[in-house]
This record gives structure tokens, sequence and C-alpha cells, in this order.
């Protein structure tokens, strides 16, 4: 019986930081640069035209939204696209050869994931410094929150890598399902702003809570029930970590 | 040192492996050869883990590679036919990451890699990328990584493919002393001649199944080269 391969995992992770810092413009700046857009647009821009929302500045209150974006953004890819690169090159037959568990493994590329989404986290949170956007009232919940939703994403993001045949099937989910519900789940609005059906609708919708979430940790402001929130976070880690897992042991799409 | 017993690979109808055994005592420089889509790569792969076989058993020193997987793993270094890498990674990462994917500390790994590094003759390329690197620079790349776990059993899959002649007796120099050091070898190799120099054991499989197995000497029996004695029996083999 051999011990957890510690050294293995980090690896894994110390591999993923070189290739984000490889390819630091489509992984570091290009999401700063939007997040920078999106910022001066919604929140200078259309923010000083919009009243206060919840008592704080609408440039405050959707910043945690933006952060979100970009935390999602940064996670899915990175899983997604180191694991359909690994297939298509098949240097995945390095990892299968060493001594990971499915277990290691899975939690070696997520980790991997994780650290670039922290760290694009860590340069938006800069920019939303520069624009007086950024608040944090409780920052331990800020990093659960972050960790968790980055973790989620890249787990995710390892399921499409396993399905996908070619690059144009590793963007659909992003294309059809993460970008309308990022987007429908209240991160540039209020939900009290939706007619009385599309906010009830709208929380059955995952990433409303982890938008909400994370502006609960910001700013002290949430639409949702928090612990309502908190289930469905740890709910859809525990589904997604599971079927990763099982794929995984399977070897679906990674092992002949 | 290596064991396997009815081995059977399938995918989907196609059987690729079909119910081998083999046994590699310690030490041994074995040489398996079969025609292209013979059931090589196949066996290579359900040892290192890279396939999953449909049944049968294969044990690395008495250790069962599937159900003691993790450890089994430690035990294997595989230089595989095809170049399984980042390509945008530099020989000296490649090995470096294997040493940490197979628990090497890092002070330990760096010199294990530097040895390596000049072992194989890498220093002026160790940090040039992958995709820049010659046929012959990538496979002593792979060997280099192969080796980062000091493997008792060492399994090279077609490793001189693409290296020129200079630098392919370099390897089977190396081979030789790494063989006499104790380490046990499994060489597949298009080029006959290199496994009647370096081999002493040796299994022909077509078809997914092994048609003969013996010393070195056995096949050669009769003043036959090792090629001679290969193409009697695979051509032998065609006629049925």
């Amino acid at each position: 019986m051999m011990g957890i391969n510690y050294i293995g995992i980090a690896t894994i992770v110390e591999r993923g930081i070189r290739r984000t810092f490889r390819v630091a413009t489509q992984t570091l700046i290009a999401p700063v640069v939007s997040s920078a857009l999106y910022i001066f647009i919604f929140g200078t821009v259309i923010g000083s035209r919009i009243q206060s929302i919840d008592g704080v500045p609408y440039i405050t209150f959707v910043f945690p939204g933006v952060l979100m974006l970009s935390i999602i953004n940064a996670s899915f890819s990175s899983a997604s696209s180191t694991l359909y690169f690994m297939r298509f090159a098949r240097s995945i037959e390095e990892l299968l050869i060493a001594p990971f568990s499915y277990l290691e493994m899975m939690f070696g590329l997520m980790l991997e994931s994780i650290a670039r989404a922290l760290m694009v986290s860590f340069l938006v949170l800069a920019v939303g410094v520069l624009f007086g956007a950024v608040t944090l009232v409780n920052p331990v919940a800020f990093i659960v929150y972050t960790a968790a939703i980055a973790g989620i994403f890249a787990l995710l993001g390892i399921l499409v890598a396993l399905w996908s045949e070619s690059f144009e099937q590793l963007q659909m989910l992003n294309t059809f399902i993460i970008t309308p519900l990022t987007y429908l789940g209240g991160i540039f609005y209020s939900i009290e702003m939706l007619p009385p059906l599309a906010k009830s609708i709208t929380l059955f919708n995952p990433f409303f809570y982890f938008a909400d979430g994370i502006r609960s940790s910001m700013i002290g402001v949430n639409e949702g029930d928090l612990f309502v929130g908190t289930l469905m976070i740890i709910g859809v880690l525990l589904i997604l970590g599971t079927a990763v897992f099982f794929l995984f042991k399977k070897g679906w799409k990674i092992r002949s | 040192m290596l064991e396997i017993k009815n081995l059977t690979k399938k995918y989907g109808k196609k059987v690729a492996v079909n119910d081998i055994s083999l046994s590699i005592p310690k030490g041994a420089f074995f040489g398996l050869l079969g025609p292209n889509g013979a059931g090589k790569s196949t066996t290579i792969h359900c040892i290192t883990g890279i396939s999953q076989p449909t049944s049968g058993s294969i044990f690395i020193d008495g250790v069962d590679v599937v159900k003691e997987y993790k450890l089994a793993r430690t035990k294997v270094g595989l230089s595989p036919q095809e170049f399984n890498v980042d390509i945008f990674g530099t020989p000296r990462q490649l090995v470096s990451y294997m040493g940490g994917y197979y628990g090497i500390p890092r002070a330990e790994r760096k010199k294990r890699m530097d040895e390596l590094i000049g072992r194989f003759d890498l220093e002026d390329h160790a940090d040039v990328r992958f995709q820049k690197l010659s046929g012959g620079l990538k496979r002593r790349a792979m060997l280099a990584r192969a080796l980062i776990h000091t493997p008792d059993l060492l399994i090279l899959d077609e490793p001189t493919a693409g290296v020129d002649v200079e630098q392919r007796h370099d390897l089977w120099k190396y081979l030789q002393e790494m063989n006499q050091n104790g380490k046990t070898i499994i060489l597949t190799s298009h080029y006959l001649e290199e496994i009647q120099y370096l081999c002493n054991d040796i299994a022909i499989i077509n078809d997914g199944k092994i048609v003969a197995e013996g010393t070195k000497e056995e096949f050669m029996k009769g003043g036959k080269t090792v090629e001679e004695a290969y193409l009697e029996i695979t051509r032998k083999r065609k006629a049925k």
C-alpha cells in the first residue's frame, strides 16, 4: 500500500502554473483586460447612471460577478484545454504510467486549474482596486467560495475534455450552458429587478448562488439563501467529483 | 521479474492480444518481435497501465499491475514508440516532471536529471523545446525520462527509430551497461540486428499470439541470423 503521492500532485500543479506563465497573454492578460472593460463599462459608464443596489454603488455590486466570470473562465478553460491537449498529444500517458491513484490524478488536474483561477482572480482584484470597486468583508469566506467555484468549473472542464473529440466540442458547453447561465445568474443585476417568474426561475440556477456567495463575502450583501447556496455548491462539487472519479477509474477516453 | 498469464486485450470485437503468457526473469535482455499490429505495443501498454487488460494477469516482481497498480508503476520505466509528450516542454522539464510524478523529491530529482542529461549527451539541448529537437535527440530525451525513477524493468518500444548509426551504437553500449548492472530490459525493434546484438531471450508475437519463444541461441541454431529465423517463422505463419 503506497501513501498519497503529494509530490506527484504538486508536480502536476507546478507544470500547470508554468504553462499558465508560458501563455500568459492568453491565460492572465486577456481575462484582466476583459474584466477591466466590464468594470469600466458596467461599473463606471453605465453604473454612474444607475442608483445603488441594496445600499451599495452599482460598481461595487457588479464587481463580484465580474470576478466570478473570470474565475469560471480561467478554471474551466485551464482544465478543459490542458486535459484535451494531453489526450490529443497522448501526454496523458505520462500520468497513466506514473504512480497516481485516480483520485490523486483528479485532484492534481483540479488543483492546477484552481491555481490558475486564483492567479487570475488576484489580478482582477487588483484591477478592481484601481477602479475603487473592491470591498472584502469576509476574506476567509471569499477564498473558500473562490476555490470551491474554481473547483466546480475545473471538474466540469475535465468532463468536457474527456467527452470532446474536437476543439469545437470543447467550446460547446461554454457557449451553450456556462455563458448563458452565468449571465442569467444575476451577475450584472439584482434579481429584485426581475419579474416574479424570472426571479423564481433564477433561484434554481446554481450560478446565481455562486455569484451570491462571492458577493456576500465581498460586500456583505446576499440576495439568496446562503445556506441553500452552500449546499448547492457542495452538492455540485460532489456530483461532478464523483463523475470524474468514476470516468478516470473506468479510463474513459484516456486508457485504451 | 515479469509474469504475464493468459493476457487478452480486445478493442471492441478486435482481439489485439490473444491469451498470451510470458515469463521474463530478472536481469534478462528480452527481445519482443513481431510485425506491425501484431500486439507488441498493446502488450506493453497493458504492462505499463496505458491499457486495461480484458482478461488475464500481469505481475511485475510479484506485484499485480491491476490490483496494486500504484506500486507496480514504480517498478517500470517506458520509452514508448510514439512521442507522448508536451511538445512545448524542454527535455529538462519532461524529465523533471516525470520524476515529480514518481514522487521523487526535488533535490534528488535534480541530481538524477543532471546525471541523465549528461549520460545522454543532452546538455546543449536540455532547454530547447521538444518539437525543435532532431529525431535522435527526442529519443534520448524519452530514454532519460524513462530512467528518472531508476526502474527495475525498462521497456523500450522502438528506442532507436530515427536515431543515426553512431548514436545507436552509443545507446546499445549504455543499454548493455544497464543490463549488466542488473536492469531487466524488454526491447522491441524492427532492426533485428539490434535484437541479435543485445538480447539474450526472444519472443515473436503475431496476430496477438506468441508464436515462438526461446533463447537467442535457439533462434540462431543452424547458423541463421535472428532476422532469418524471424522471417522463416512469420512467413510460415502467413502461408498457413
